[in-house]
């Protein structure tokens, strides 16, 4: 038994040892390094954890796999055809809803600027409609901003770089919660209805991806509703397959590419991929874009015809006029070293504002006061170029959804307003497939120039809304300039038709900012509907990935990067052989003795200093203080369920009658298992033991002190592990390897360097 | 067969030959042509006895009637092609070419069941050139979307449509009243008589026409085109760009100033934001962490250290 003043002195000591290790640490560095620093690309964020990709094979995983017979794994296996199912069905829904929704409000929007400025153009006073439309964008936005910044922070941007930490591995706070896709899909109607310069396409990944993870579970934790299904998928490895399979389905419903859906979650998660599981994937990715366009055709009111696969349709690319010739295909790749070229900048301009942004605007009245400007300016920005354009083209024959005549003569309507007084999405089918000569170049070259600030000013502000389709807009538009240019130049040449240029210049501009090859080809392929294209998109996309790449990487990465996530790349770098596994290391470890105090434990647990989450476990010989041979791993959650069920070796031979803990106790606090503050162990309790062995995973990953860097990544990164033990030659822990340790080395432009780690 | 194809040859051979024979004497040769036409034409028609598959005399009779209705709706269509009159004034002989074509289509010729009228003429060559006409009318006929403003069974031109053509008439009066005292001794941009008098009606008709622009879209189903039919759409056409453009009278007040006031507030804003934001807000700081590490030379060799 101890008194209460023993424990007070173990919690002293506790202190001084900590305090006793930093300070021992700082005189080891005689060099000053600063303690507190701006942000900046090179930090590790210990705010992120890795996801439990290994499956823990502990003695109640083999129970219950003995319990279960073959046919009940056949259920399983029916079941997850069947949450593929309802996971490409709902994804289609929330894409539904939110083009429907989005085309009646901006609609709304419109219609009630344009009569404003119908009327105000007779009787003068144009600079209310101007305050109209500003002031109507802003509020909207400002909605939509309120929610993601007070409410739910990682519904922010487009959701794509989180979906790809998750399936490589990281868990992000928050990324795959029912809040979350709510407040996305709020978010991202309120900010196109509010006239930014985004797009709801890439969002639909996020949703896709949240909708799995709901799904696969049979529950929601916000709403606190347990519907008792689907439980054998409660832990990360299957979420993250049909995390997968949502992201995929997501894409599918966007762009109306179900393979290309599939090859994006393969481009991103590829490390975790089977046969199985891309057919299953792209089932769901199928369902989707069914779902997506019969209940569209419905809404559209003819049923059955199924002609609007997805959120975006580039309309048809089949006529006589939109074929190549070889000899176009210079041109392209042309088309491409300028796509790149205007992509790095623009990754470049942005990567300063989100430095800026995340050093200075990080108060969340800030960041909505700041989308609400960007809402206005944008308006503001659209407004005068309309009112200074002089384009105006017939209205007849025409298919401007809201042509704006303002100075032009009766009958006309103002060129510019179709590319800024519209829904970006609409704006880039326009500029693929109006006719030639509905643009002249000047509205174009302005067109771009604004656009391409504007979208560049955009991204990464505190509100849900992707960058897929302002980057094909600005590509459309300087394509298509191109194209124009290019007819010009060889006096009217029957091959010459802008639309093509238009769309090679989208593919050109939109993979010199995201930089994604295999998938964005197959999704360009499938939105245009025409699989001849294939080729010229693929070098167009080729080109301007290498030719970005010589200038800064892609902006998913490097917003991954600025959110100092440990992402994991397909390799180590290069030039890290030199490096063993005793350098990357972090050591010494925590370890637990397999029959341990639970008043250790929960010291361990409770030590805020150290977040560790998995713990090895070692031979216990209570009287040594020697680090003994390796027996198994056991991880934080399993520790904390544990201790809440009480499972201490005492009270089993206590009470005969209590049940054995069973792996559905551990399921059932899957994911977010209790703090350690909020389990209470009494003072008794701290005194009983605690038998790991049952609970522990006793064949965890290991690997020599003398592998190299390289080695242990790929060990790391194919198999996604969580920790990875370090042991020497007798079996002893010497280290433990974690994300983190591998993630922080990265080649840099000087050679290989080192990130820091920082509390965020 | 063979007997067919023997009848068949000296008709041929009349009809070129002379054609052949006289390619110098163009006009002759061309009478002497229509000569040889009609000479075939007779062979054709006495020479072939009744038992062989013929045209019979009632689906000849239905294909003239076609040839004829076509004949006037091509030569109504092209004499209405501009100014644009096609749905008011060709509507009759379309609806007569429909007719004649279901005439064709349903006949059933009474000599035997298997060779009726139809087959016979639409679908026993290649060229089918009465389905070809017949699809061209009907496809320009939709493009043209007239069906938009006649009256159901295209028996004659709708109440709107005629309300519209009335004030179009009235307007285009209206114009030309106004313009007759002036034309003499005004330069042609001063057209200030013109725009102060029938603004009234143009505005009419540029609203009836919107109005009728908005109907049309709200009853549009789902194969309908959103356009209006062509006659209304040339003559608005016609008549707002007389007005804008030849009178010069919709003259827009453009007010930059307080645009060009309003504008640069507002592109102001995110300027001062960003300064005060930059000088006020304080800057976010990150804490480093020190990691746990066997501490060794080697590995600090390789990596460039940042913080020196």
């Amino acid at each position: 038994q101890l008194t209460p003043s023993s424990f007070l002195r173990i919690g002293q000591l506790s202190n001084v040892d900590l305090n006793e290790d930093v300070h021992e640490l700082e005189t080891e560095l005689p060099r000053q390094r600063p303690n507190e620093i701006p942000h900046n690309e090179k930090l590790l964020s210990l705010k992120y954890e890795s996801l439990d990709y290994d499956n823990s094979e502990n003695q109640l995983f083999l129970e219950e796999e003995r319990r279960i017979n073959h046919t009940a794994f056949r259920t399983v296996e029916i079941k997850r055809w069947v949450i593929c199912a309802m996971i490409g069905i709902l994804t289609g829904l929330v894409a539904c809803f939110i083009d429907i929704v989005v085309e009646n409000l901006a609609g709304l929007k419109y219609r009630v600027v344009k009569g404003n400025i119908d009327k105000f153009t007779e009787k003068g006073g144009l600079s209310f409609s101007l305050l109209l439309w500003a002031t109507l964008n802003a509020s909207v936005v400002m909605v939509g901003s309120v929610i993601v910044a007070f409410i739910e922070p990682v519904a922010a941007g487009s959701g794509i770089p989180q979906i790809k930490c998750y399936l490589n591995g990281v868990k992000i706070p928050h990324v795959v919660r029912l809040k979350t896709l709510v407040i996305k899909v709020c978010g991202v109607i309120l900010s196109v209805v509010g006239g930014l310069a985004v797009g709801k396409e890439g969002p639909m990944i996020h949703s896709g991806a949240v909708i799995a993870a709901g799904i696969s579970q049979g529950r929601s934790t916000s709403l606190k509703r347990d519907f008792k299904i689907f439980e054998y998928f409660r832990r990360d490895t299957e979420k993250r397959d049909f995390v997968s399979a949502g992201a995929a389905a997501g894409v599918s419903a966007a762009f109306g590419a179900p393979v290309g859906g599939v090859l994006f979650s393969l481009e991103e998660g590829a490390s975790f991929w089977n046969q199985f599981l891309t057919w299953r994937i792209f089932f769901a990715s199928m369902i989707s874009t069914f779902t997506l366009n019969s209940v569209l055709s419905v809404y559209h009111g003819n049923a059955w015809d199924l002609s609007s696969p997805g959120l975006i349709n580039f309309g048809r690319f089949d006529n006589e006029k939109m074929g190549y010739t070889i000899q176009e295909i210079p041109i392209f790749i042309f088309m491409g070293v300028v796509g790149g070229i205007l992509g790095a900048l623009f990754n470049a301009l942005n990567y300063w504002l989100t430095m800026f942004r995340i050093r200075y605007i990080h108060r969340p009245c800030l960041q909505v006061v700041e989308a609400m400007l960007v809402a206005a300016v944008t308006a503001t920005v659209g407004f005068v170029m309309i009112y200074c354009s002089r384009d105006c083209q017939p209205i007849q024959g025409s298919t401007v959804a809201y042509p704006l005549q303002l100075f032009c003569a009766d009958g006309e309507y103002n060129s510019m307003a179709t590319a800024f007084f519209n829904t970006p999405e609409k704006s880039v089918v326009n500029l693929f497939h109006d006719a030639p000569g509905s643009y002249n170049p000047m509205t174009l070259g302005m067109f771009t120039l604004m656009y391409f600030f504007l979208a560049c000013w955009t991204y990464g502000l505190t509100v849900s809304a992707g960058v897929f389709i302002p980057s094909l807009l600005i590509g459309a538009a300087w394509g298509r300039l191109f194209g124009i240019s290019l007819s010009y130049l060889t006096k009217g040449s029957i091959w010459a038709d802008p639309g093509k240029y238009a769309l090679m210049g989208a593919a050109a501009q939109l993979g010199g900012i995201v930089r994604m090859t295999l998938s964005l080809t197959v999704i360009m392929m499938e939105a245009t509907g025409n699989v001849t294209y294939g080729f010229p998109i693929m070098l167009v996309l080729m080109t301007a990935k290498i030719v970005g790449d010589y200038f800064v990487e892609g902006l998913y990465d490097m917003h991954i990067q600025l959110q100092s996530v440990p992402f994991l790349h397909w390799e180590a770098p290069v030039t890290s052989h030199s490096l063993t596994a005793r350098e990357v290391m972090s050591a010494p470890v925590t370890c637990l003795r397999r029959i341990e105090r639970v008043g250790t434990v929960v010291d361990i647990l409770s030590d805020t200093s150290s977040n560790h989450n998995g713990f090895p476990v070692v031979e216990s010989n209570p009287g040594t203080t020697q680090v003994a041979g390796l027996r198994g791993l056991i991880l934080r959650s399993q520790l904390i369920v544990l201790l809440k069920h009480k499972v201490f070796v005492e009270r089993a031979n206590l009470s005969l009658v209590q049940r054995r803990l069973k792996l559905k106790d551990f399921r059932d606090a899957y994911p977010r298992f209790p703090p350690i503050q909020s389990i209470h162990v009494s003072q008794d309790e701290r005194e009983c033991m605690i038998d790991l062995s049952e609970f522990m995973n006793p064949s965890p990953y290991t690997v020599p002190q003398e592998a190299s860097l390289p080695r242990v990544f790929k060990l790391f990164r194919a198999l996604g592990l969580r920790h990875l033990v370090v042991v020497n030659n007798r079996n002893e822990v010497v280290g433990m390897v974690t994300r983190k340790d591998l993630a922080r080395y990265r080649l840099g432009k000087e050679g290989l360097e080192e990130l820091s780690l920082a509390q965020t | 067969l063979l007997q067919q194809l023997s009848l068949l040859l000296p008709a041929l051979a009349l009809a070129l030959g002379p054609a052949a024979a006289g390619g110098s004497r163009r006009l002759p040769a061309l009478e002497a042509l229509g000569e040889a036409e009609e000479l075939a034409e007779e062979l054709w028609g006495a020479g072939l006895p009744g038992d062989l598959p013929e045209l019979e005399p009632e689906c000849r009779q239905l294909l003239a009637d076609f040839a004829e209705g076509s004949a006037a709706l091509t030569g109504c269509l092209g004499r209405s092609a501009r100014p644009v009159r096609l749905c008011q004034a060709c509507y009759r002989h379309y609806r007569h070419l429909l007719a004649q074509y279901g005439n064709i289509a349903h006949a059933v010729g009474n000599s035997s069941e298997s060779h009726n009228c139809a087959k016979s003429i639409l679908t026993s060559d290649r060229l089918q050139i009465v389905v070809t006409l017949s699809e061209f009318f009907n496809e320009t006929w939709e493009a043209a979307n007239c069906p938009n403003c006649l009256k159901n069974n295209s028996e004659g031109l709708s109440n709107s449509t005629v309300e519209f053509l009335d004030l179009f008439n009235k307007s285009l009066t209206c114009f030309e009243h106004n313009l007759q005292g002036q034309t003499i001794h005004l330069s042609p941009n001063n057209y200030t008589e013109v725009c102060k008098n029938c603004n009234e009606t143009y505005k009419m008709l540029n609203d009836l026409y919107n109005n009728l622009q908005r109907m049309n879209r709200q009853g549009g189903e789902s194969g309908h085109s959103a356009h209006l039919c062509i006659d209304v759409e040339d003559a608005m056409n016609i008549t707002r760009k007389l007005w804008s453009r030849t009178f010069n009278c919709s003259v827009p007040c453009s007010d930059t100033v307080p645009v060009i006031a309003v504008s640069s507030f507002i592109l102001f804003l995110p300027i001062v934001f960003y300064l005060s934001s930059f000088l006020h807000s304080k800057q976010k700081k990150r804490i480093l962490i020190l990691p746990k590490r066997i501490q060794s030379n080697a590995s600090l060799v390789n990596i460039q250290e940042k913080y020196s």
